[in-house]
């Protein structure tokens, strides 16, 4: 019995794909059927998105398209061209987003950290949408991101902070600091 | 893990979709929530790619109060379908069911028509649409015909779709009568189910419709009453699997339940 | 020496990893720049047991991008631990393949994409042969063998306690379970991978690991490759996780090294999630036989084991998880428990599956799903609450030794199970349970108390018995600690800081800790088997003392005073009871390093030392309570957990978040472990289990809130701190499982294998409910 495909892959062209992410398009030279997780991480540097499984399941490579949280493993980049991307990245300066690091932080809602930068977008993603800050809401929203480390316990705690300082019109959603 | 090569193309009208669909083992991607982790694992190694994501008029969600019925577009994503007002309005069970899809980031992406093409014997949508009696849409270079829900799905992960055809919309005639019940077994949020089912009561006709049990969705008339028993009976043949005749029949009886009187 | 109240130690210091990890700036393995970085993809074994005829590598040497494709040859070295075990894992198959996913050949090529085309194209000529996949078949035919004529049982123990016999026959009662963990994995995060560059001028190799054993890692490069150890450096990058599985070396570690000798360019390998399903080390493929003896009103006397463990198609490198599970299983089989007699028999088979290796609390998790369940099925058989039973024979008297000889320092077992009955209110939930059962609701309550052996001066991360650390104080009077430990998320750079912060009297922001790099870190044991806090802790505390000294002479000669008299806090260096008479510690390490002349003939340059610590003891016991109450749907068979209350005691706590933050962490895997994870292998030994679908992890939305107390019962290590990684995890699947049972009650159905699945209770309740009367 003979193992193995018998069908040649021949060289492939690489292509020109224009990507806008975090605000700037930048144009880079790579094959179609590169994922944008692999275009954001080893093309462009960009590698807060990290890379848990490529089957869609864990979110460690979520980023935002059109604001929405979405899986970079199973989109082509090519296939993002015109889309807005935002990765972890891009929203450093986000007043939301830091509302969140620092809850994180406080919370200690994350141990080595490699889901992080994936919930802390799906956790920027509902602030922004204004999830209601009861826990089973917030586990359910953060259903698609898996952490092996923590237990969610204390992310779940963290976000619920910050979304709660979000209803109470917090424009940065950031608590009060002890 | 990474797709084998491919040609990417991206039409901008359904004309030139459907004629590029003529390429040789060539593939519709919609939301790519399932073609993409196939593509992954090189299971699926199409040698053309036609991104639909860029033809207009695919993401519709309109209401033709007259004829009352929905129209969806293929290219209509998930979490639109669980949120939109009017699918919200007129048919609360199809935005419920489409809420157990997966997780925000996949229901975000993935697409009505891409759910029903791929046809996983597991999943929410093709269910729902036999059981709401839909119609669709199919183009192709030779024209569109219209099938019915029912006569769609052939069997695991096959359709009557041809490959040059492409699924461009739902239309669902929303019955004002009747009441309408889901329930989902799954292991987890978002997993796929272990059985679902949809249970339409009009009088004292029910009709349960399930997903998660064979190989594709079916559908089941009783009459009100003779319920339960009856159900032992029809899932004898349906499902060969103590465990699976179980769910099957306490997702049908919840469904029910939900149903309301 | 007068110490100000540790200011530091025992504080929820927010942890200073945090900052890297939340803007994204941490660096993990596959975010390294490697410019010109060669890629690798394996062709791995589709068969569970093959015969390789031939591979021919034409067809994928000729497509664009590749640049070599190796098979055994080119690599010709073995896993092999030389008077441990027989065989060794060959870097790839050696002629025949032994499991599904064993490496086969390995292609580098420039970019990922490209190597796995390669890999598709290489083909591959196998005879299938017959695997042997179902652990009790193996057990009962000892002619069958993976490695003939090795004997496939490749372990085989035999342990009694004297006078077992007569005690076990004189009992009673007895009664027999099977108890069988069904095959789990660490699956971390990040998945596991390595990389390589040899650079030519200093003609050293660094080698890049995502690891738990930085210093073990180099010693294994330097004895397969045959290079001297001091040309070899291993770096540590950011780690997403490790459980156990990141502690042991792996072929394709050898094969990324030695690629980057042999082929003058740097590559990396880093894993895909199937690949990780299929070559990680797995774990937890046991059968417990138990016998057990007891009395009427639910004392146990004595246990019977006959332990066995799926070993996989060879031993793990240097851990073989199957040895390592029983092996210490067998020892802590009576968990916290005043059980006199006990008899063990251990045999470790080898089978055609993938190596077994470490996954958090190794052999715990499954010695206390054996010893919570004969608890539970004891009390069930007398007729007495499970609480009560457990009161009868708790531990309470230290040092204790155990039947198999082991002696447990003190701790707190009797006061962590009546604290956690307690939190959880545990009367109130009979009552309920009793009104739920009449209406049809099922709930149930499960109790594990727990012992965790931690500390070992042998675990499965290193074997050497002692930590080390290196501090220098700067010139700035800041420090950099160095140590030899390999944490993957544990937050040690926060807690060791926490510690010298103290020992210093310094803040914790003028510590910074370094780990995980051969060229800084003196050797150490890595982190594994829960000893970093109790003997990585010992070795900074040590050696903060000793730094503390060198600066307070240095301070006792500037100041004209006694050294006796001299005390540092607050970043100074002071004479007791004159703040007046003080010197910063700046000005301190100035002086030190760079106006010697000041220091006087006796005094060294320099503030900078070494320090070694062992522990007194050969491990130390934390130990606790967890308490689950889960709410049944018998219909469906989901299981859904509705409170969990944890009463821990690990000593000394450094830092009580962090420890939390284990906890939980760790009943989140037991939540797996329990209900949802398992490796599933068809008959013919396919991995049928290869996406994250299948291979379910816990998500946020099934894992319950828990309450968690501690009490704290310090050991005798320095610093009083006892390790706790493990303990949550080897209690969790326990108490879960007992709680399902508890609920089951009624329906007299008791599971004893884990995980137990929906489909696993709705066969047992209909089996129930079609039985005869
Ligand atoms: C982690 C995870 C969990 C999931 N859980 C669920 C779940 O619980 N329930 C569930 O139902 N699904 C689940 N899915 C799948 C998801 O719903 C997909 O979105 C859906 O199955 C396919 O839709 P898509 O738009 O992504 O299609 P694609 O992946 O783009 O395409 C799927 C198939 O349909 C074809 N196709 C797509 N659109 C058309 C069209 N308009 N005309 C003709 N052919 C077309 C494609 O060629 C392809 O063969 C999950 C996916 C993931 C990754
Ligand atoms: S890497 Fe994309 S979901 Fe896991
Ligand atoms: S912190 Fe490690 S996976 Fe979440």
């Amino acid at each position: 019995m003979t193992e193995g495909a018998n069908q040649k892959t021949t060289a492939e062209e690489a292509v020109e794909v224009a990507l806008e992410v975090n605000g700037t398009v930048t144009k880079v030279l790579v094959p179609s059927r590169w994922l944008l997780s692999d275009v954001l991480r080893h093309r462009l540097g960009l590698t807060a998105t990290h890379v848990g499984c490529e089957q869609g399941v864990c979110g460690a490579c979520t980023v935002l398209i059109d604001g929405v949280p979405t899986r970079s493993c199973l989109l082509f980049a090519k296939a993002a061209e015109g889309l807005a991307i935002t990765t972890l990245e891009g929203v450093l300066d986000d007043p939301a987003l830091q509302a969140l690091q620092e809850a994180f932080h406080r919370h200690h809602a994350l141990q080595c950290g490699f889901c992080t930068p994936g919930m802390l977008l799906t956790a920027l993603a509902m602030v922004r949408q204004q999830v209601p800050a009861e826990p089973e809401t917030i586990r359910e929203y953060l259903s698609g991101n898996l952490c092996r480390c923590t237990g969610y316990q204390y992310i779940v705690e963290a976000v619920a902070e910050v979304l709660q300082a979000v209803d109470r019109g917090d424009p940065a959603g950031s608590p009060a600091l002890p | 893990m990474k797709p084998a090569p491919f040609v990417y193309h991206r039409p901008r009208t359904v004309e030139e979709a459907v004629a590029l669909l003529g390429l040789p083992a060539c593939k519709v991607l919609a939301g790519g929530q399932s073609l993409v982790p196939l593509m992954n694992f090189r299971l699926s190694r199409p040698r053309h790619l036609v991104d639909i994501n860029w033809l207009p008029g695919l993401d519709g969600v309109e209401w033709d109060p007259d004829q009352g019925r929905l129209r969806l577009g293929a290219l209509v994503r998930h979490q639109v379908l669980a949120t939109h007002p009017l699918v919200r309005r007129h048919l609360p069970v199809l935005a419920e069911a489409a809420g157990h899809i997966g997780h925000w980031a996949i229901r975000s992406r993935g697409t009505l028509g891409g759910s029903l093409a791929h046809a996983d014997p597991a999943a929410e949508l093709p269910a729902a649409m036999v059981a709401l009696g839909a119609r669709f849409c199919l183009r192709s270079q030779s024209g569109e015909r219209w099938v019915d829900a029912g006569e769609f799905f052939q069997g695991l992960f096959t359709t009557v779709l041809a490959e040059d055809e492409l699924l461009t919309a739902v239309e669902v005639s929303v019955d004002q009568s009747a009441r309408w019940g889901f329930y989902e077994i799954a292991r987890r949020v978002g997993d796929f189910a272990l059985a679902g089912a949809y249970a339409r009561r009009r009088g004292g006709v029910i009709d349960l419709t399930w997903f998660g049990v064979g190989p594709k969705p079916f559908t089941v008339e009783l009459q009100a009453g003779e319920a339960e028993a009856a159900l032992e009976q029809v899932l004898q043949t349906a499902a060969e699997d103590v465990a699976a005749r179980q769910w099957a029949k306490v997702a049908a009886m919840r469904a029910l339940q939900r149903a309301g009187r | 020496m007068e110490h100000s109240r540790p200011q530091w130690t025992g504080a929820r210091v927010a942890r200073v990893e945090d900052a890297r990890l939340l803007s994204g700036r941490a660096r993990y393995l596959d975010d390294l720049p490697l410019p010109g970085c060669l890629e690798v993809a394996f062709v791995r074994s589709p068969h569970a047991h093959a015969r390789i005829r031939r591979i021919d590598p034409r067809l994928a040497l000729a497509m664009p991008g590749v640049v070599a494709i190796w098979t055994f040859s080119d690599c010709p070295v073995r896993l092999l631990q030389s008077g441990v075990y027989p065989v060794g894992q060959p870097a790839l198959a050696d002629g025949e393949v032994r499991y599904v996913g064993e490496p086969v050949v390995a292609v580098f090529a420039a970019d990922r994409y490209l190597a796995e085309d390669a890999a598709e194209a290489v083909e591959v000529d196998y005879e299938p042969l017959p695997a042997y996949v179902d652990l009790a078949a193996i057990v009962e035919h000892p002619d069958w063998a993976v490695h003939p004529p090795v004997d496939n049982r490749y372990v085989h123990r035999e342990y009694a306690t004297e006078g077992f016999d007569q005690a076990f026959a004189q009992a009673p009662h007895h009664l027999r379970v099977r108890f069988r963990t069904r095959r789990q994995t660490a699956v971390t995060l990040e998945p596991r991978g390595a990389a390589a560059v040899f650079d030519p001028a200093s003609e050293r190799l660094t080698f890049y690991a995502s690891t738990q054993s930085p210093h073990r890692m180099r010693g294994d490069l330097a004895k397969f490759l045959g290079l001297p150890d001091h040309r070899v450096r291993v770096v540590v990058p950011e780690v997403g996780g490790g459980f156990g599985m990141k502690a042991n070396t792996y072929p394709e570690d050898i094969l990324v090294a030695w690629a980057a000798l042999k082929l003058g360019r740097p590559v990396r390998w880093v894993s895909d999630r199937m690949e990780s399903l299929l070559a990680d080390a797995h774990a937890r493929d046991d059968i417990h036989d138990v016998e057990v003896a007891f009395d009427g009103e639910g004392r146990i006397w004595a246990v019977a084991d006959h332990l066995m463990a799926d070993g996989g198609a060879y031993p793990g490198y240097p851990f073989s998880g199957a040895v390592g599970e029983t092996g210490l299983a067998a020892q802590v089989l009576t968990g916290p428990y005043q059980i006199p007699h006990l008899k063990t028999t251990i045999d470790c088979v080898f089978s055609h599956k993938t190596p077994l290796g470490a996954y958090r609390g190794v052999w715990g998790p499954i010695a206390s799903f054996v010893q919570e369940g004969i608890v539970d099925r004891v009390a069930r058989a007398v007729g007495k609450d499970p609480a009560e039973v457990r009161r009868l024979q708790l531990i309470d008297q230290f040092p204790y030794r155990n039947p198999a000889g082991l002696v447990y320092d003190p701790g707190s077992y009797r006061d962590s199970m009546e604290l956690a009955l307690k939190a959880i209110d545990y009367d109130r939930w009979r009552d309920e349970q009793r009104r739920g059962w009449r209406e049809g609701r099922y709930l149930g309550i499960g109790i594990s108390v727990f012992v965790e052996p931690s500390a070992m001066a042998a675990s499965e991360s290193g074997s050497i018995p002692y930590e080390a650390a290196t501090l220098r104080m700067e010139p700035s009077g800041k420090v950099t600690a160095s140590l030899g430990l390999g944490p993957t998320g544990q937050g040690h750079e926060t807690t060791m800081a926490q510690l010298i912060a103290d020992a210093l009297g310094i803040a914790v922001e003028d510590v910074v800790v370094l780990h995980g790099d051969t060229d800084s870190a003196p050797l150490g044991g890595g982190t594994g088997g829960s000893r970093s806090a109790t003997i990585g802790g010992g070795a900074a505390l040590t050696a903060a003392e000793r730094l503390g000294e060198k600066v307070r002479r240095v301070a006792a000669h500037l100041l004209e005073a006694d050294f006796e008299d001299v005390v540092l806090a607050q970043g100074q260096a002071y004479v007791r009871g004159v703040p007046s008479r003080a010197l910063p510690l700046a000005e301190v390490a100035r002086i030190a390093y760079t106006d010697v002349a000041r220091l006087g003939p006796e005094l060294e340059p320099g503030l900078e030392v070494t320090a070694r610590y062992r522990p007194p003891l050969p491990m130390t016991f934390s130990n606790g309570t967890h308490v689950a109450v889960v709410e049944v749907d018998i219909e469906t068979g989901l299981v859904k957990v509705l409170r969990y209350a944890v009463v821990n005691d690990c000593g000394t706590l450094i830092n009580p978040q962090i420890v939390e933050g284990q906890i939980v962490g760790g009943v989140a895997q037991g939540v797996g472990s329990a209900f949802l994870e398992e490796l599933a292998y068809s008959e013919d030994g396919q991995l049928t289990t290869t996406t994250l679908l299948d291979y379910r992890l816990p998500e946020a939305t099934d894992v319950p809130p828990v309450e968690i107390q501690h009490l704290t019962t310090p050991s005798a290590s320095l610093g009083g701190m006892k390790g706790m990684g493990e303990g949550s995890l080897i209690a969790a699947p326990a108490a879960l499982v007992g709680a399902v049972n508890d609920a089951l009650a009624p329906l007299e159905v008791w599971f004893s294998e884990i995980p137990i699945t929906p489909e696993a209770i709705v066969r047992a309740v209909r089996r129930r409910a079609e039985a005869p009367r």
